[in-house]
């Protein structure tokens, strides 16, 4: 790890002040940040630490929803009352995602930082092309050991997967961001990588997360989060999906529904072809399956991931019906 | 390219230790090879394995992704400081018990990690403690008695 | 003059607990639960500096050039060590011990045989400093082709290996005639020990002494490694090792990261302490090599096998040799009047593989335990059954007796406890919801490995005993059941025995490996233990001032500390009541397990190589250790994930000296087995030749929440011929067998069958 600044901010406009400054970066949880800076990837001249800034970790709930500090932590957020029971998928993300320990350290604000766990943009020492890290370098990835790696939302520049779970379910339900001032909708916060996979995020050097609001809605309320791993626990999915559901009052008809796919996309994947083919129709497994298949349209493989393409309809499909047995 | 070293103060196991130390050590490094508090592991450095957990104010986190000057004007607790006074904590005790461990690397990890398991309240079944203790990795295949020694120490603590 | 009978069969609690075969808790264990414990790398001292290893980054080809400008001018780097600025070293023996050739050997390579080799190291001030300069050492390369793994079209068919051949009969003949055949295909990928304490040690030089600081399986083996390189005596060499972070076989032998330290603590003239990150523990050294098997079994209608022809290839390094021994299980767990099993290697651009729980038993079992099942559903009888037709009653091999083999005790009680029985023998023809419920059986078993060791065993003058022995303790349990050993043979608590391992300064030992050092080094303790205590009541009745001279006794009982004469006459007094009476301050004695005559040379040879470790069929028996595992898995039939439920497995080995510490090492083999089938691939770019999954969050090892409850059930009895006190091995042997068991378990609840590890969903999707 190379050596680096530490300034530890009191202020919220300390902290994005200094984070403005050439090679500054915040540090929140650090668990992805640390992680990086020991691996090569993450070269910060200075960390900005947040982690004593007051007031940011408050979860709030209302009747419009739930508005969640940037600094809050995970495994608080996962937890909390409110959030289970009015966004279950939210927590059924959270505590799905990583180990406890991790969860009590990483924030919500931190988490959606994320960066990817493809194993090529982590060892620039080994592998020194990836565009995600050096524009213009080439992709170590393509045509290497891909089972991890997206199949949707790919380039010709970069096949880098989303690890997350959280946002997963935040685009679901159509979360809002807040940086400061500025708010933006977290489904145009991941950017497709695109020829520019070095920009994941649309944000602004000197910009902080500083809030999640989540909208309340019935089909947050009717809500899973359902991961598949080869491994139980501690581990990225192989494919996940955030669902939520609404009936009409005949408790098979649906009014709402919201997907989103985690595990097989280079940003949190809303299926809204998914949604569109299913609501105001009649919760039907057949129905259900043939409709989950819609989620990965447009899907491409690079061979040894091609069993996400089987696998993340299904895994939706299990979600919808799963809810529909509470109905 | 060093920047300067900072002063740390630390209060570790109730006790303070005021370090000069570069900003990227870790809290795992300024523990073991500092303050020579080498009951906490290094099994991988990068929140890939759980050996490193400590409690900072009361909640088990990761040293190894943790900065020392991070937890400044935080209590930390490591595995030493969890006998209070030579009594061993109910945890410790079960895990002698149960024969939790074998090699005893990921050990002091696992205590602390089911110290906090407990207190957060997820010790409530098998299955339970099983998903909220797999983030401490053991090699050694001890986690049926590891299972057994939280749910032991769980009873005990509740009770 | 005296007879100690060492009670036989399993004990429970109670004061009982302390004797072998009781239910001791560890002993090591306060030190272990509450960081008191210091493994090898942890030792505070004074100078330290830090070394950081730099490795190849191509899997083949030459080291150009090294620029180590930018690394020597950060801040804090004491020195940049690299082929051309190492010290030069002699090439020591390997673990046979055959003599080496007469050159020099440098840890830091310039021809580059695989990705990730140790090319250069920095040594610095701190860690932080260390690791950073690492990063700045510029290494060019002249790249040529690699040979990636087994499939690659330049592998070939490999060397054939003599020594592994096996044949009896006319195996192909029989085939041919055979009424049912099958033939069918298993691989095993690379596997990785993953201890949870990375590799790494602390060396120090006084003079020409060295001692270093490092896990390790085998002291007096590394020790003579370090002495032959750096060419000084044997003696000059102190191993200290008293806590290993786990093995698994992959810290048995002093590899080149050892002598990168050591050179580099004699040319600073500092102590150096030198750690592996997890990435370099997947290219430091070897694990378990990728295998290929092909197993054709031929059989007659009621399933009874006529012939078995076998095959095997594993990997191994370009300029190294590892044989697995793939027909290892194949040659000897079911009778048939035609056997042929061959093996090759063949040579690929990795790390030289290495030693991993049950080497060879361990793949084999994989390729003839799915085979046996295939056969059964092929005959259409019962899994079990047909183990039981094709019982083999001894060593279809060796033709030797077994000297003991509980394997058809283990299979009924297994299934009993399982419920076997109630078994739907259709495949996916029992399910819960949307999972797929399917039941599998396998078996395993181990040789008995037997070798050699030493203890001295003391009484002191506060009637305490103190046994030490160069031998290790891993996890194992070696400090409780020695000193339940010493407890019961002296006849003091196990409370007032006092163990000291893990320094080679102490009584030899050979090698921690092959589940052999329990049933060695109780063998050894119990002979000192039994010495001293002779010398002991030898005093008592013919020293004039010992309160027992004048009862003229032929011997005394030791219990709980206290002499006392066999009939209850006469004096009872402690231990150390007696050794003050006679005026002594300790008694003490030194016990082995050495054939008598044995020299010096051959003393030296025993403990520091592998070469006089006695074959498990030597004289007229056949040893080996048993186990039968039945396994219940739930494969979700949408997604294709696997998860074990239940297991069940009867294990035979031998007699237990401590049921709690060997039910723990049972159940250890058994989630290892579960990590292997369904987990567990190191994945190589092919481009590259490099293992890109090289750390624990991509090379998956089972977490708690993958294991359900275990019970094993010990079935074995004493076998004398295996060990002094009627130990077999248990360390390996429940590993073996568990990934066939789940793969039959898989096939019988899908309906596929999968004899490629590791069972990912995306086999089965």
């Amino acid at each position: 790890m190379r050596d680096f600044s530490y300034l530890r901010a009191n202020s919220l406009d300390a902290a994005r002040e200094a984070a403005a400054l050439p090679g500054a970066m915040l540090l929140a949880g650090g668990t992805t940040l640390i992680d990086l800076a020991k691996c090569g990837v993450a070269e910060p001249e200075t960390l900005v630490d947040i982690t004593h800034l007051k007031g940011l970790d408050s979860i709030e709930m209302s009747e419009r929803g739930a508005t969640i500090g940037a600094l809050a932590r995970m495994g608080h957020v996962a937890d909390h009352a409110g959030i289970r029971s009015r966004f279950p998928a939210v927590s059924e993300a959270l505590w799905q995602a990583a180990s406890a320990q991790i969860r009590n350290m990483a924030t919500i604000g931190g988490n959606l930082m994320q960066r990817t766990r493809c194993p090529y943009f982590r060892d620039p020492a080994n592998f020194p092309a990836c565009n995600k890290r050096q524009p213009g370098s080439g992709c170590s990835a393509i045509g290497g050991v891909t089972r991890g790696h997206a199949v949707l939302g790919t380039s010709d520049a970069c096949i880098a997967m989303y690890p997350g779970d959280l946002a997963v379910a935040l685009v679901a339900f159509d979360a809002i961001l807040h940086l400061g001032e500025r708010q933006i909708p977290v489904d145009d916060f991941f950017l497709l990588p695109g020829t520019t996979p070095d920009r994941e995020h649309a944000i602004a050097p000197g910009e902080m997360i500083t809030a999640i609001e989540i909208p309340g809605s019935a089909s947050a309320r009717r809500s899973t989060y359902l991961k598949i791993r080869d491994r139980q626990s501690y581990e990225f999915a192989a494919a996940s999906a955030a669902v939520g559901i609404e009936f009409e009052p005949d408790h098979r008809t649906i009014r709402d529904l919201r997907v989103a796919l985690g595990g097989v996309a280079t940003k949190p994947w809303r299926a809204r072809a998914v949604e569109d083919a299913l609501k105001g129709k009649v919760l039907e497994p057949d129905a259900v399956s043939a409709a989950s298949l819609l989620a990965v349209e447009g899907a491409v493989d690079q061979g040894a991931n091609h069993y996400k393409i089987e696998l993340a309809p299904r895994v939706v499909a299990r979600a919808i019906l799963k809810l529909g047995e509470t109905a | 390219m060093t920047k300067t070293t900072i002063p740390v103060h630390l209060d570790i196991n109730g006790d303070h230790h005021e370090l000069r130390l570069e900003p990227r050590v870790t809290l795992l490094d300024a523990l073991r090879d500092r303050l020579g508090l080498t009951g906490t592991k290094k099994g991988c450095d990068h929140g890939q394995c759980g050996a490193c957990t400590v409690h900072v104010d009361g909640e088990r986190v990761l040293a190894c992704l943790t900065l020392a000057a991070q937890v400044e004007g935080r209590t930390v607790t490591t595995i030493e400081g969890l006998a209070r006074e030579g009594e061993m904590h109910p945890v410790q005790a079960a895990f002698l018990e149960q024969d939790a461990f074998q090699c005893g690397y990921c050990t002091p990890g696992q205590i602390m990690s089911a110290v906090a398991c407990i207190r957060e309240g997820h010790a409530g079944s098998n299955e339970e403690i099983r998903e909220y203790m797999a983030g401490n990795l053991c090699r050694c295949g001890a986690y049926p008695h590891i299972v057994a020694a939280v749910r032991q120490a769980a009873l005990e603590v509740q009770s | 003059m005296t007879v100690h009978n060492i009670r036989h069969g399993d004990a429970s609690d109670g004061a009982f607990a302390e004797a072998v075969g009781g239910r001791l808790s560890r002993v090591d264990g306060r030190a272990k639960i509450t960081g008191a414990a210091k493994y090898a790398v942890e030792q505070q001292l004074e100078g330290l500096a830090y070394a950081v290893l730099v490795e190849s980054t191509i899997a083949s080809g030459k080291v150009r050039a090294i620029d180590t400008t930018a690394a020597q001018a950060a801040p804090g780097v004491l020195q940049v060590l690299t082929p051309d600025t190492i010290i030069s070293l002699k090439t020591a023996a390997d673990w046979f011990g055959t003599p080496p050739p007469d050159k020099p050997y440098c840890p830091l390579a310039r021809d580059i045989t695989f990705s990730g080799q140790h090319v250069a190291a920095v040594v610095a001030e701190t860690f932080e400093q260390a690791v950073a300069a690492a990063a700045l050492v510029k290494v060019s390369y002249d790249e040529t082709p690699s040979i990636v793994d087994l499939s690659d079209a330049k592998a070939g068919d490999g060397i054939p290996i003599d020594a592994m051949t096996k044949e009896w009969g006319d195996a192909q003949g029989a085939f041919a005639s055979a009424p049912v055949r099958i033939c069918a295909a298993y691989n095993t990928p690379r596997e990785y020990q993953a201890p949870m304490e990375p590799h790494g040690l602390i060396a120090r030089w006084d003079g020409d002494r060295l001692t270093v600081w490092e896990p390790s399986q085998w002291l007096d083996g590394m020790a003579r490694t370090y002495a032959e390189w750096f060419g000084v005596p044997f003696e000059n060499v102190r191993l200290v090792s008293p806590y290993i972070g786990g093995g698994f076989g992959s810290k048995a032998l002093a590899l080149s990261h050892g002598a990168v330290a050591a050179c580099a603590a004699k040319m600073l003239g500092r102590p150096v302490r030198l750690v592996m990150t997890r990435p370099q523990t997947f290219t430091g050294y070897g694990g378990r090599a990728a295998t290929r098997q092909t197993v054709t079994i031929g059989a007659d209608a009621q399933g009874k096998i006529q012939s078995i022809v076998h095959r095997g290839v594993n990997e191994t390094s370009i300029d190294g040799m590892w044989v697995e021994p793939l027909g290892s299980v194949t040659s000897i767990m079911y009778a048939t009047p035609n056997f042929s099993s061959r093996q090759n290697v063949v040579r690929v651009n990795s790390v030289v593989p290495g030693a991993m729980r049950a080497p060879g038993e361990n793949p084999s079992a994989f390729g003839i335990e799915s085979a046996i099942d295939e056969l059964a559903y092929e005959v259409g009888i019962d899994p079990l059954e047909i183990r039981l037709r094709n019982y083999a009653e001894q060593d279809p091999h060796a033709k030797k007796a077994w000297s003991t083999r509980q394997l058809r005790e283990a299979f009924a009680a297994g299934a009993e406890r399982f419920g076997w029985s109630r078994r739907s023998p259709e495949p996916r023809s029992m399910r819960d919801g949307n999972q797929l419920i399917g039941w599998g059986v396998a078996a395993g078993t181990y040789p008995v490995r037997r070798a050699y060791g030493e203890a001295i065993v003391r009484i002191l003058a506060d009637g305490s005993v103190e046994v030490e022995s160069s031998s290790i303790d891993m996890g194992q349990g070696t400090y409780t059941i020695l000193a339940q050993t010493a407890a019961e043979t002296v006849g003091v608590r196990a409370d007032d025995v006092v163990v000291k391992l893990g320094d080679s300064r102490f009584p030899r030992a050979g090698v921690t490996g092959g589940s052999r050092l329990a049933g060695v080094m109780t063998g050894a303790v119990y002979k000192a233990a039994t010495s001293a205590l002779d010398q002991l009541i030898g005093l008592a009745i013919s020293d004039p001032r010992s309160p027992f001279h004048a009862l003229q006794a032929n011997t005394l009982v030791a219990a709980n500390g206290r002499m006392s004469s066999p009939r209850g006459d006469g004096p009872d007094l402690s231990i150390a009541e007696l050794l003050k009476s006679v005026g002594r301050d300790h008694i003490e004695a030194t016990g082995d397990t050495m054939p008598a005559n044995s020299t010096p040379e051959d003393r030296y040879k025993n403990y520091t190589t592998i070469a006089m470790a006695l074959p498990h069929t030597e004289g007229d028996y056949s040893r080996h250790s048993w186990c039968a595992h039945f396994i219940e898995v739930r494969v979700d039939e949408d997604f294709g994930t696997v998860r074990v439920s239940r297991v069940v497995s009867a294990l035979d080995s031998g007699r237990l000296y401590n049921p709690k510490l060997a039910e723990s090492q049972w159940k250890g083999g058994i989630i290892m087995g579960i990590g292997q089938a369904l987990l567990e691939e190191g994945i190589v770019d092919r481009r590259h030749g490099r293992i890109v999954n090289n750390n624990l969050a991509d090379y998956l090892v089972p977490t708690n929440a993958d294991i359900p409850d275990i019970e094993v059930i010990s079935v074995g009895i004493p076998d004398l011929h295996s060990s002094v006190l009627g130990g077999k091995g248990v360390g390996e042997l429940a590993i073996v067998g568990v990934a066939p068991a789940i793969a039959n378990a898989v096939f019988h609840a899908t309906g596929k069958r999968i004899r490629d590890l590791p069972i990912t969903l995306e086999k089965l999707i």
